[in-house]
């Protein structure tokens, strides 16, 4: 028989893969969506800057815990199934973006109004002078922002647990209920989830150093 | 004055903010070559004249012609418009995450699509133009007042406009770097680079201004050549907008 320290590493190494798809899936996508809604509160028309504001109000309005337990078990009652996997993966979505779009907003709101009218007065249309003068110049500001929720989102992926997912914590729970190692089992997961967003944290500070431009620092 | 020689007209512009009247009807003509100054005191409407010129703000009443192109005529694309007028700013305006050289040719590149290289050797020259080739790979925040400005003339320049407007271009800068700026626009004019500049600088207006309009109110008030209308201005505000002006900057000659 399989000692516990070898049966649970590797469930908590499968535990860990599955982790990691849910996050490469989510962290783009939602850095994706939290740049769309912060825009379309920005530039969007009414009905579209009102639609947004709505999203965004909603998802940073319903604790996360609740929103993957809607999505897993009340919308299969109106027809939209989602595997435990996928029912995660979106949730994550819709909260992370919710709150990066907040962070975008803000930062394009912080770009001197100067920086559009000499754009504009080149001759840019709206689209080309938000594409090249205002958002690169927005994401550097919200990198900070952003980057953090990021991490918040390393961290809260250990949610899944709450509609089946076995990502590490899911596993470790799992494996606290046969054996009763709580400290062993915990503490390993801990490490796991610090090493993670840590290894994240020096990624984002060294990308945040490439992307630097004098005059566009962001003191935080 | 042939029709053609005319660049720019502007006919009897109106506009104002909730309530505020901000330019009581606006009408004059700029000539290709010509330089044409425009003073008054604060809160006259000179700024706003030259944004209601290429639409960054909408006049209310009034026509504007680009060389026999109605600006303000609904089925006009600004955009296009836009690409034959320079504008320099007062606050530079240069864009933030962009080193000189990219200031200058990424209206080439995304508004005139011009090749990336072909944009860069136009950009260095304009850049050399203003003598700043040295500093092309400068970011805005490590350039001086005066180097930015020369930037934003270089860049407004550089998408070989008809008419360049300057909205009081030495306003936001040090006393000791106004004169490397003016020394740039001077050069403009003396080559006949037909301009529009709203300013306060008498010097600079009189030595190469063709024609000073006044501006009190939202109204053309006074107009004619710099030097005359500076030593024999008929109203009382413009005599004493003048003396004010020689009293900050000491006697000009």
């Amino acid at each position: 028989m399989m000692g516990f320290w070898e049966s649970f590493l590797s469930a908590l190494l499968q535990g860990w893969v599955i982790t990691l798809g849910m996050l490469v899936l989510a962290i783009p996508i939602s850095v994706i969506l939290g740049l769309l809604l912060g825009m379309a509160r920005v530039y969007g028309n009414r009905p579209v800057s009102l639609l947004a504001a709505g999203f965004v109000g909603l998802f940073r309005g319903l604790p996360l815990v609740v929103t993957l337990l809607i999505i897993f078990f009340a919308l299969p009652k109106i027809g939209l199934y989602f595997s435990p996997f996928w029912a995660a993966v979106t949730g994550f979505i819709f909260c992370s973006g919710a709150y990066q779009s907040e962070y975008v907003r803000g930062a394009i709101r912080s770009i001197d109004v100067g920086q559009s009218l000499a754009a504009r007065s080149l001759g840019m249309s709206r689209f080309k002078e938000v594409i090249h003068i205002i958002l690169p110049q927005a994401f550097r500001r919200a990198f900070p922002g952003i980057s953090n929720e990021i991490v918040y989102l390393i961290l809260y992926s250990s949610l899944a647990y709450v509609v089946g997912v076995s990502e590490i914590f899911g596993i470790s729970k799992h494996f606290n209920s046969l054996y009763f190692k709580s400290i062993e089992i915990f503490s390993t997961a801990a490490v796991i989830y610090l090493i993670m967003a840590t290894v994240a944290s020096l990624g984002f500070r060294k990308l945040e150093n490439k992307l630097r431009i004098p005059g566009l620092e962001i003191t935080c | 004055m042939s029709e053609k020689d005319v660049v720019l007209k502007a006919e009897n512009i109106h506009k104002s903010y909730s309530g505020n009247n901000v330019l009581n009807g606006i009408s004059f003509e700029v000539k290709r070559g010509e330089t044409k100054i425009i003073c008054g005191p604060s809160g006259s409407g000179k700024s706003t004249v030259l944004r209601c010129l290429n639409l960054l703000t909408r006049p209310d009443e009034g026509h504007v012609w680009l060389e026999g192109t109605e600006v303000t005529s609904a089925s006009t694309d600004i955009n296009k418009i836009r690409q034959k007028i320079g504008f320099v700013f007062q606050e530079f305006n240069l864009f933030n995450h962009f080193n000189a050289l990219r200031n200058v040719s990424i209206g080439l590149e995304k508004v005139k699509g011009v090749k990336k290289d072909e944009a860069k050797k136009i950009a260095l020259e304009q850049l050399a133009r203003v003598g700043l080739q040295e500093h092309a790979h400068k970011y805005p925040a490590e350039l001086s007042g005066g180097q930015k400005q020369r930037v934003a003339i270089a860049r407004a320049r550089a998408i070989n406009p008809v008419i360049i407007f300057y909205d009081e271009p030495t306003s936001a800068l040090d006393p000791q770097l106004i004169g490397e700026v003016l020394e740039v626009m001077k050069g403009l004019a003396k080559e006949r680079v037909t301009s529009l500049v709203v300013t306060h600088e008498m010097g600079f207006a009189q030595s190469v201004g063709d024609e000073m309009l006044f501006m009190v109110d939202g109204r053309i008030v006074e107009r004619g050549p710099p030097q005359e209308l500076i030593m024999r201005c008929k109203y009382d505000v413009t005599k004493k907008f003048f003396e004010s002006i020689q009293e900050l900057y000491g006697r000009e000659k």
